[in-house]
């Protein structure tokens, strides 16, 4: 019984490693196919040769290095500056107590719950004045400010976790505030600081429609946006675009797999993310 | 330490308070806030992309017009669709799997980051994704399925008005399956393993362990975790578009895909602000419902 058990919850994990992980396995086996292969039905499941043709198409003629560098430009810098306003916020919010401690946490709350597509026609019409349309700065701009409210709230509760004592103590041994908090606090907060981070790179590196809306230029296309374009011309070439989302995909999987057990903290204990 | 004494202590701990939560504030206010009024003005105006110049507020014009179109009911079905057939085969699933990974065994951090990845991807580029996979010519699954004599001609999952619904939530359900069993795994962690082999020894099968001890033990978690994942959803167009963009004929257009095309297709940003409007009025309700059922506490942490 307790043997059967165990086999059956094997076969069963098993079944589902497979489902899981083979939509990534079935587009990377694509975008090394040549095209005869990929368009082969019945399915051709082992290319009879590689081909790394839709990568060098990629970024040979499509420009997709230069997309892949907006991008980055764009999450990194918006995801860095919202975890660094919202540690500071953060801390003081975990800190302190006051009248206004509440007031602001819902306030942070209900902002968070507003997704970014809903707000991005009015966005639109702001930047126009300010004209920050079809420039990366406009977009790195909105992703700071979507992202700032929940990377607070999670930020919070990073730092709640850790006893205001081990601060304290450090003070009576003749550090100061600032430097209990450089020495004390922010060594032990940096892993729930770094799940902050990766959450929003996560969520800044996936947006599409405010990018669509925001940025026109070929040279100023992120990576989905560009993704977007690629399906939007007649034809999809599917060897091509497997390529592109193997691209695409690759930096979140590999943020993921670093900073897994962190991300799965602030999911779980981090308070409200979806 | 040393080094340190030469620092300044707050003197004035409320204007420190001020300081550090300001940029914040201010960044939620001007982006955020902000932009959320100026699209409920705009849902009154007359705002579209030929019209830039002789901007003028026009009542309940705009809200006439979708609230009068068809496509709006059914959206509005549509939506209720997805939610409920994605949430529920989401919560299921991954409370399946967070039970097979409950009991610890070798490698279970590895198979963890394994199969909680898609969690962390694009869900636009999760939806192209599949539709390769189930592309109705060339496509995997009509593979599989026809080699396993399953069926007999290929099927138009994305393409057949029939299939196309059930198709995108199934891609969610793929995409949202780790979240669930993420949080239902942590939350499994807190169930006493002893009041659970009592249960055993006083002789309860595992279903009724199952149901009566551990559903009740992080019933909390479910209901949060059920309540925040619906809006979620709601608020999550990126796999219809990159799979249907709403179509075939609007069979899988919900309320967000629509705001989303009226914006990139009609470009008609007064109303495209009032579906926008529209959501936003059942996320509030539904958000103050959400924590009338649950409490303050979770928003302490």
């Amino acid at each position: 019984m307790r043997k059967g058990k165990r086999v059956l919850r094997f076969i069963l994990l098993t079944v589902y490693l497979i489902f899981a992980l083979f939509p990534l396995i079935w587009i990377l086996l694509t975008s090394i196919k040549s095209p005869m292969e990929v368009y082969a039905f019945p399915v051709k499941y082992i290319p009879s040769h590689l081909t790394f043709q839709n990568y060098q198409r990629l970024f040979n003629y499509a420009h997709f290095g230069r997309y892949f560098k907006n991008s980055l430009l764009v999450a990194g810098i918006s995801s860095s500056v919202s975890t660094i306003l919202a540690s500071v916020a953060g801390y003081a919010l975990a800190r302190f107590k006051n009248k206004w401690i509440l007031p602001t946490v819902l306030f942070l709350f209900f902002a968070q719950m507003i997704p970014a597509y809903l707000i991005m026609i009015p966005q639109y019409v702001m930047f126009s004045k300010f004209n920050l349309i079809d420039k990366l700065s406009g977009v790195i701009l909105v992703y700071s400010g979507i992202g700032s409210a929940f990377s607070t709230i999670m930020a919070r509760g990073f730092i709640a976790r850790i006893p205001v004592e081990l601060e304290e103590a450090a003070m009576i041994d003749g550090c100061t505030r600032l430097c209990s908090l450089f020495k004390i606090t922010f060594p032990l907060v940096l892993p729930g600081l770094s799940a902050v981070f990766s959450f929003s790179f996560v969520n800044s590196w996936n947006e599409i429609f405010v990018a669509s809306l925001f940025l026109n230029s070929d040279n100023k296309m992120t990576v989905p946006v560009a993704l977007y374009s690629f399906i939007s011309k007649a034809g999809v070439n599917w060897g091509f675009l497997s390529a592109g989302l193997v691209v695409a995909l690759l930096p979140t999987i590999v943020i993921f797999a670093f900073a897994q057990r962190y991300i799965v903290e602030g999911l779980t204990r981090g308070a409200m993310k979806y | 330490m040393e080094r340190c004494r030469s620092e300044i202590k707050p003197r004035h701990p409320a204007r420190f308070f001020l300081y550090a939560i300001l940029p914040v504030l201010v960044m939620v206010s001007f982006l955020v806030v902000y932009p959320t009024i100026r699209g409920v003005i705009m849902s009154f105006q007359n705002y579209n992309l030929y019209n830039l110049h002789d901007v003028h507020f026009v009542g309940f014009k705009n809200y006439r017009t979708v609230y009068t179109d068809s496509r709006f009911y059914e959206d509005l079905w549509n939506t209720v669709l997805w939610i409920a057939g994605s949430v529920s085969l989401q919560f299921v699933l991954g409370f399946i799997l967070a039970l097979l990974m409950w009991e610890p065994f070798k490698g279970r951090g590895i198979y963890a980051g394994l199969v909680f990845y898609p969690w962390a991807l694009s869900g636009f580029a999760i939806g192209l994704v599949w539709s390769w996979l189930m592309n109705g010519t060339f496509g995997v699954i009509n593979d599989v399925l026809m080699r396993m004599h399953v069926i007999e001609y290929p099927i138009h999952f994305l393409s057949d008005p029939k299939w196309a619904m059930l198709s995108v939530i199934l891609v969610n359900v793929w995409y949202g399956i780790p979240f669930f069993a993420i949080m239902i795994l942590a939350a499994l962690q807190s169930v006493p393993k002893s009041v659970v082999e009592a249960a055993m020894i006083d002789g309860a099968g595992p279903m009724r362990r199952l149901f009566g001890i551990v559903i009740p033990y992080i019933r909390p978690t479910i209901l949060s975790t059920l309540l925040l994942r619906v809006i979620w959803v709601m608020n999550f167009p990126d796999i219809i578009y990159g799979t249907t963009r709403g179509g075939p004929a609007g069979a899988t257009e919900t309320l967000s895909v629509y705001m989303v095309n009226v914006v990139f297709y009609e470009n008609d940003y007064s109303k495209a602000a009032t579906v926008g409007v529209t959501i936003l009025a059942i996320l509030i309700v539904y958000t103050l419902i959400y924590i009338k059922t649950t409490s303050y506490e979770e928003l302490e942490l």
